[in-house]
């Protein structure tokens, strides 16, 4: 095998895609060309850096919700005839030609189901505004003021901003990545927002004192869930779009871990 | 609080009352097709680069998904994609009519490839946002290939479906994406505009 040869399995060899017979021959070739090989190490870091540090974009939860909702309930003739109300021309080979008209159409429904659909309530005031915030940061990419995964640089900042020092638990261990946190207001005060990830899902805990040790409580608004507890004199708030399963082991260990600190 | 630009935000989708049961079309593409909502995303994210395109072809990729779904054979996440591409194609045809001269395959062959790797920096040392901005930067036909590989762990079989050429092209189109990507990056970096503190 040519040194030409060999680096032109490289990619192939690194990515698992390069047959047993051949992966053999050029480890072979490896071991004995210290040229190469520091060229395929290169070419696994340049895989690895990737894999770790490229975005992996997660779905804003009220896209999801939103298409979810677009998504005909009824048997397929009554989405046929949905879709050729929604297009003049009628032609299922054409319609998705028309991607304006359509976007256009499915906004009109959501925003018709929306109007329909919308029930504010006083007395969910908080869940609301917790939500918004995660959307809104969601929406704006920006969810959160201080980025770091260090529990030690995301409590004194926050703590430096506000009249108290909320707690920041180390998950990393059971899989929830701190990213960062940030400040926000809520319920007409300035609260801590710490950020969770777990794989593409964002997790917003939203943390401020409160007086009164008002019961657990859990709801899913709008594909979002939502979880309430209080520890300790502080109150939580975390909402994501996480699934429910993930997202109470999530409430759980910070309760615990929480009340540790 | 703006609370009421919010509740146009926070739309209240339930999506189907509860005394109605979901039709079994609409369960099962839920079932199977919507598990990959993300992946889904994710691609249209890196194939438009911003974030309200990506939101309109995924919407119209997922409704088109359901309107195929009896055509749906093997998996589906791969399949999605494929929709999710294919829309795109159409999607940026009409409303980024400039940005098709990236399909030129033409293009593909004239980037030069030497024998010898790429003097590549430490790629463990690659700042994240410039790492998100070479790729980003990636001519289209090599950003696929490079996110559906390395974000989407699909072999070149899957890759070779979903982009509609054969194994042998989705290799060269990853060798070349790394190749570019690490000759963008082998600059000297500048690793001072990184906030994030590991």
């Amino acid at each position: 095998m040519t040194n030409e040869e060999a680096n032109r399995l490289l990619n192939a060899y690194i990515d698992g895609e390069l047959d047993p017979a051949k992966s053999l021959e050029l480890e072979a070739h490896l071991a004995e060309n210290p040229s190469v090989r520091a060229a395929c190490e290169r070419l696994r870091e340049m895989s690895a850096a990737i894999r770790d540090k490229a975005d992996y974009h997660a779905t804003p939860a009220w896209l999801e919700a939103r298409v979810r909702a677009a998504i005909p309930a009824g048997p397929e003739n009554v989405s046929a005839r949905w879709w050729r109300w929604l297009t003049p021309v009628g032609a299922v080979a054409t319609d998705w030609l028309r991607p304006a008209a359509s976007f256009a159409a499915v906004a009109l429904v959501t925003w018709v189901v929306a109007l329909g659909t919308m029930r504010p309530g006083e007395d969910e005031r908080i869940t609301q505004e917790v939500l918004a915030s995660h959307v809104r940061a969601t929406l704006s990419n920006r969810s959160y003021d201080v980025a770091s995964s260090d529990q030690h640089t995301v409590k004194p900042w926050l703590s430096a901003r506000l009249a108290f020092s909320p707690p920041v638990a180390d998950l990393s261990a059971s899989g929830f990545e701190l990213v960062g946190g940030r400040l926000d207001y809520i319920g007409s005060q300035p609260v801590a927002v710490l950020v969770y990830k777990r794989r593409a899902h964002l997790i917003d805990v939203f943390v401020w004192p409160i007086e009164t040790q008002k019961s657990e409580q859990m709801s899913t608004r709008d594909g979002f869930n939502i979880e309430h507890f209080a520890k300790n004199g502080m109150g939580f708030w975390v909402v994501s779009d996480l699934n429910r399963n993930e997202l109470d082991d999530f409430a759980r260990l910070l309760a615990e871990q929480g009340a540790a600190l | 609080m703006t609370l009421a630009a919010d509740s146009v935000l926070l739309h209240h989708t339930d999506p189907v009352p509860l005394h109605k049961p979901l039709s079994e079309p609409k369960r099962r593409f839920e079932q199977l097709v919507l598990l990959h909502f993300d992946a889904a995303y994710n691609l249209a994210r890196w194939l438009t680069r911003n974030d309200h395109d990506a939101q309109d072809v995924v919407q119209e990729a997922v409704l088109r998904a359901f309107r195929f779904f009896d055509g749906l054979r093997g998996e589906a996440r791969p399949w999605l994609l494929s929709i999710v591409r294919n829309t795109f194609l159409t999607w940026v045809q009409i409303n980024r009519p400039a940005d098709t001269v990236e399909f030129d395959d033409a293009l593909v062959e004239i980037i030069p490839t030497d024998d010898d790797g790429p003097e590549i920096q430490a790629a463990r040392n690659f700042d994240r946002k410039m790492l998100n901005e070479a790729i980003a930067a990636l001519p289209l036909l090599f950003r696929e290939a490079l996110i559906l590989r390395e974000l989407e762990d699909l072999s070149y079989k899957d890759i070779a479906r979903i982009t509609d050429v054969p194994i042998g092209t989705v290799m060269s189109r990853l060798a070349r994406a790394r190749r570019l990507l690490a000759e963008s990056l082998g600059a000297p970096s500048n690793i001072s505009g990184t906030q994030v503190h590991k």
